[in-house]
């Protein structure tokens, strides 16, 4: 009896692994934070890792971006990545694609140097092979579409990078139907061969809900030229309680006092100040 | 041991009354959530049912393909662009001044109602989430169907045996809708129509499912048509125009693009 309770035991230990277990596999990544990476995916500029580093700061969970796809996993031990914030890595794990998590086993630091030439993981560190003139055209008229999309709110943040002629659509709403409206938009513009739709859906829990409630209001009282009818100037992203602030504000004191004034939202976990200052002569240069 | 056996008995008629003021409390709370609209009248030389509070602020809608008559309430701080969930209430009833109301049954009130809440909801859900109560943020849609009138008998040949025929049809020939949608907390007015498009001339709901039922097509498209002008008055007064359009245009720079 022992003999076949001890061989039951053997096989399911033995089978175990491989039932469970996804494909090992060897990698080149960023490790980014869980909000820039929603964000900006794409190429690696400085104000994305200058992103990475701040949100992580925040309280934002490390997470890794694979370089040749863009494709963003959690990680089951964010010790192995946390010091890596903001850099490359060589990772080996079981990768869960479709779930989006990663087992890892193994993290070390890596430098673009080590990555050979035509790999595919190389495109996106060289942020000016993307930017020639026609991209740029492509890149204002995809912009354009975007920002006139009629349903967007306050409370949605959608944005895009580009990649070659690729579109790669991240950010936040809460409309189904902005998600398929950027998605055709963007497809539609001339010159863009690809659409990546990473645009998340947000829940509408009640908490989230009252929270976007009470951090627009106490915005639109101290920020009030930053809101209008149509539209604001900031944009207020909340998810499971956790508020993304992001848009345009002039000074750096408005950016600030924004950071204070939503901190006091009750039942909000963590805000994370995006907000890009742009002074008014800036501005009408660009 | 008389101590404890008189803060027993204190618990067990605290208790007592506790379960009872919960029974009595809840019994009476029950209906209020679960009023289902019954079917009311037309007022005799009314030019409007009188579901909607006012008719004052309407204007004819500048779109003549859109709702006739419509209000968008434009302050900066409540107007449509401040909400993006909505709750569907239940659909209302107001038959013709001279119809025969005791020929209207439950049955086919409800047959009509459902199918159109239904329809509403399919009609806005993706721009305007459907949500079960009021929060912040969140619409209240309210709506009509006015001058509902009772129509023949429906024949048991007339519709198929899963479908159960109703003893009098009702007639959606004359109909109209009217709508308004309220700040769900507070109960304010954010915008409101009244649609006089005769959408369903002809058409006729005479049973259960009657959706199903080719006979009765053309109620069910009438009641999609009707949902989809409702969804057409959101998307335009969604739209960005004229100065607001290039504020609009101006604010938006996507993140991640500078070097």
């Amino acid at each position: 009896m022992k003999k076949v309770f001890l061989l039951i035991c053997c096989l399911v230990i033995g089978a175990a692994p491989g039932f469970t277990a996804g494909e090992v596999s060897t990698f080149h990544a960023y490790v980014d934070s869980d909000v820039c990476a929603r964000l900006m995916l794409g190429p690696l500029t400085a104000s994305r890792m200058e992103c990475s580093k701040k949100t992580y700061k925040d309280g934002a969970d490390p997470v890794l971006v694979r370089l040749k796809d863009n494709t963003v996993f959690s990680v089951n031990k964010e010790k192995m990545v946390k010091d890596h914030v903001g850099n490359l890595v060589a990772v080996t794990g079981e990768a869960k694609e479709k779930a989006g998590t990663i087992k890892l086993q193994t993290v070390m630091a890596d430098d673009a140097s080590s990555i050979p030439k035509g790999d595919p993981s190389r495109r996106l560190l060289d942020v000016t092979a993307f930017k020639s003139p026609a991209s740029a055209q492509t890149f204002e008229k995809v912009r354009h579409e975007l920002a006139m999309m009629p349903y967007l709110t306050d409370f949605d943040f959608i944005s895009f990078t580009m990649v070659d002629t690729a579109i790669i659509l991240t950010g936040w709403t809460v409309r189904d139907t902005n998600r398929d409206d950027a998605f055709y938009r963007a497809k539609g513009v001339e010159g863009v061969s690809q659409v990546v739709n990473n645009i998340e859906i947000l829940p509408l829990g009640t908490n989230d809900m009252q929270i976007r409630a009470d951090a627009r209001l106490k915005l639109q009282r101290t920020h009030s030229t930053y809101f209008w009818s149509n539209g604001s100037d900031i944009k207020i992203v909340v998810k499971n309680g956790n508020i993304i602030v992001l848009g345009m504000v002039r000074t750096q004191e408005d950016a600030d006092t924004a950071t204070i004034q939503l901190n006091s939202v009750s039942m909000a976990f963590h805000v994370f100040n995006l907000l890009r200052v742009v002074p008014p002569t800036d501005k009408k240069k660009g | 041991m008389f101590n404890s056996y008189r803060v027993l008995l204190i618990i067990g008629r605290f208790s007592l009354v506790v379960v009872l003021l919960a029974v009595v409390f809840g019994c009476s709370q029950k209906p209020a959530e679960t009023t289902t609209p019954s079917v009311k009248k037309i007022p005799a030389g009314s030019e409007y049912s009188g579901f909607l509070k006012d008719y004052s602020n309407l204007k004819p809608n500048p779109n003549p393909d859109g709702i006739s008559m419509v209000y968008v309430r434009d302050e900066a701080q409540k107007n449509l662009r401040s909400y993006f969930a909505i709750v569907v209430d239940p659909v209302e009833v107001y038959i013709a001044t001279d119809a025969d109301a005791s020929k209207v049954s439950e049955d086919s009130r409800k047959a009509l109602t459902n199918y159109f809440q239904h329809a509403l909801i399919q009609a806005v859900s993706d721009a305007f989430p459907p949500v079960d109560h009021a929060g912040p943020l969140t619409l209240r849609l309210r709506t009509a169907i006015v001058g509902v009138d009772v129509g023949g008998q429906v024949a048991a040949g007339d519709t198929p045996s899963d479908a159960k025929p109703f003893q009098h049809a009702l007639n959606i020939g004359k109909v109209g809708v009217e709508m308004e949608l309220v700040d769900s907390v507070t109960g304010e007015r954010i915008a409101a129509g009244v649609d006089r498009a005769n959408l369903g001339d002809g058409a006729e709901v005479g049973a259960e499912h009657f959706s199903k039922v080719e006979k009765f097509a053309a109620a069910r498209i009438a009641f999609d048509d009707w949902a989809g002008r409702v969804r057409a008055f959101l998307d335009s007064a969604h739209e960005i125009t004229g100065a607001d359009a290039d504020r609009v245009d101006k604010a938006y720079q996507p993140y991640g693009n500078d070097k």
